[in-house]
């Protein structure tokens, strides 16, 4: 797991780095999970997401703005994925727990995914991310 | 100030064209020498970046609470042609109709100071944070009429009365809202949420009103020193975040099937006529309404502990009025000497209607609307009135809040949760948050000066101060 919050006025930037985009993308999830739940997420649960898209960033968004969908409607918190990426089609098997008011309160609302300031970029040591949540 | 940016009059500034590659008008913004160096270059570039969407008209605009945000700064307010002009998500944000409103109540301080049980039923009663649930039954049809009649179906639906609407921008509701052109998972979002507050900053804070400035424009809103009032800030929740996140990803197709430029991606449009803009124009106005539902049910629920707690009638509560944030808009302006009607983005930007306008309600007409400014946690919130001034300069709008001047990451490194509640409580004011967390994120030297941003507004004449509300007690998400 890398990644770190960058200062940002209103928002919620996230910075990550990664050998892999798949590895990538899980930095995000687990950066915008911690965000909304907190750092207190198990597993149990289990939920699949199959995605594609025109291009990565896209396909970044979307992903992440599905799992908050799946999350505030079945009321999940997750805490592990396992992702597969293939030209530009995306796997993502979730693992979490039922949301706990007593563990999963101590983060805030995401309110979505900006495209505002997204860069994926690939260089020497893999991929980076910058990400901001609109909360 | 920032290089490049000119000084056209009492704290107002121009970003000429050319600030960045084609724009279309020049940049306007309303901001004191002092509040000037918390500024950051990233609002401003946002507020160019809108100057060169097609259609734009005047002036891109930002308010002195202008900040850093995604596709707009926030702050940002602009109008556009209906014939060549655009409609975009990143004009409205994804909190489509974050707004507030201002109830008054018989009450005086002495009668609710110091009463934590008061701030505790509130919390109880009324759903905050992560993964708070309405405890309403709000059934599928009901969510369509919420969608459709906003603040009208629940007062119809006995959670408010009659009064209320005249007392909400545009009476609670958007007639053009479109409920086809919302997803079925943005309505899933929607059904468990009716009635919550939800987190960050939104709030519901107990205040008291301790300075007039205007007694003829408080006699007319219904204010009166030392009465205590209830501000209740949130939006259209899950709802409407999804109607934004899935109208950006059509309305990202549709930028380029109409061959439009933008600098950000954030600012994805359609022209206003196209079958695309017409379409997230009508889901906007759905999720409006439920955002102005929302705040009603909220209201029924504080009307009904307050009545409760304190053996009050329940229609001695009246609503100065609620006003939205985030919201795009067809309204009727001048332009170059003709009366048209334009599309106005307000994005963190408030509706300050000046007197004769024909939104107001009779008893208004001659004071102007309403304008409803909280301020952050444990700081002065405002009551001013809208004005003619508005209506000439900034297609009458004015600021939304005191904007953010220190980040989150920063909040949490420099302010404990627990030393700010227990600095609040010394001043008087009971905070209620599920976490320390919430409470750090929202603390007040987070934000600009509250007083230092209404002033601003005040001085340039594009609304004017009406009275103060100071906190006593307030419950966060």
């Amino acid at each position: 797991m890398s990644f770190e919050e960058i200062s940002h006025t209103a928002d919620v930037k996230i910075r990550a780095h990664a050998p892999t985009l798949e590895a990538l993308f899980t930095d995000a999830f687990l950066a915008l999970m911690q965000v909304v739940y907190g750092n207190d997420r198990k597993e149990g649960t289990i939920k699949e997401i199959q995605l594609k898209a025109d291009n990565i960033e896209t396909l970044i968004c979307d992903f992440l703005s599905e799992v908050l969908f799946i999350a505030e409607v079945e009321g999940l918190v997750f805490s592990r994925t396992e992702i597969t990426i293939k030209d530009l089609h995306l796997t993502a098997i979730l693992y979490g727990e039922s949301f706990d008011p007593v563990r999963h309160s101590s983060g805030t609302e995401v309110k979505g995914i900006s495209y505002s300031g997204l860069v994926i970029r690939k260089n020497a040591n893999g991929y980076m991310l910058d990400i901001l949540f609109d909360v | 100030m920032i290089e490049g940016v000119r000084q056209t009059g009492v704290n107002e500034w121009e970003v000429p064209v050319g600030y960045v590659p084609g724009m279309r008008v020049p940049g306007k913004f309303f901001l004191s020498e002092s509040l000037g160096s918390s500024l950051e270059s990233g609002a401003i570039e946002q507020l160019a970046n809108v100057a060169t969407l097609p259609g734009i008209i005047r002036h891109s605009l930002a308010m002195p609470d202008i900040h850093w945000g995604y596709g707009f700064p926030i702050g940002g307010v602009a109008a556009f042609s209906l014939d060549e002009g655009v409609i975009s998500p990143g004009g409205v944000g994804f909190d489509i109709n974050c707004g507030v409103r201002l109830l008054t109540t018989p009450l005086a301080q002495k009668d609710i100071s110091g009463r934590r049980d008061l701030i505790e039923e509130l919390f109880r009663a009324v759903p905050t944070g992560v993964g708070g649930k309405s405890t309403l039954r709000i059934s599928p049809p009901d969510l369509e009429r919420m969608m459709n009649k906003g603040a009208s179906w629940a007062v119809d639906a006995g959670y408010g009365v009659k009064r209320d609407l005249i007392r909400c921008e545009d009476g609670g509701y958007m007639k053009q809202a479109d409920c086809h052109a919302v997803s079925a998972k943005a309505k899933q979002r929607g059904v468990p949420q009716g009635g919550t507050l939800g987190s960050g900053n939104h709030f519901l804070e107990m205040q008291v009103v301790s300075e007039i400035f205007d007694p003829e424009a408080a006699r007319a809103f219904g204010l009166q020193l030392g009465q205590i009032c209830c501000m209740i800030h949130c939006g259209s929740r899950g709802l409407g975040h999804q109607v934004c996140t899935d109208h950006l990803k059509l309305l990202e197709s549709a930028t380029k099937k109409y061959h439009i430029t933008i600098p950000d991606r954030q600012l994805a449009c359609a022209p206003i006529t196209s079958m695309e803009g017409k379409d997230y124009f009508g889901a906007m106005a759905a999720s409006a309404n439920y955002a102005w539902a929302n705040r009603q049910l909220i209201t029924h629920t504080v009307r009904q502990v307050l009545a409760k707690m304190f053996r009050i009638d329940y229609d001695s509560m009246p609503l100065v009025y609620d006003v939205a944030h985030n919201v795009a808009k067809i309204e009727e302006h001048n332009v170059d000497g003709k009366r048209m009607n334009v599309c106005v983005h307000r994005k963190g930007a408030t509706r300050a209607f000046g007197p004769d306008s024909d939104e107001l309600p009779p008893d208004l007409k001659k004071i102007g609307q309403p304008v409803i400014i909280p301020g952050s946690m444990g700081t002065s919130s405002f009551v001013l009135r809208g004005t003619k001034i508005a209506m000439e300069k900034t297609f009458g709008s004015t600021c939304h809040g005191a904007g953010r001047i220190m980040s989150r990451t920063q909040a949490k490194k420099s302010l404990s949760g627990k030393e700010i509640t227990a600095n609040l409580l010394k001043a008087g004011i009971i905070v209620r948050a599920h976490s320390e967390n919430a409470i750090a994120d929202e603390a007040p030297e987070v934000y600009k000066s509250s007083d230092e941003v209404v002033n601003v507004v005040h001085e340039a004449g594009i609304s004017r101060l009406v009275a103060r509300l100071s906190p006593l007690g307030v419950i966060k998400g």
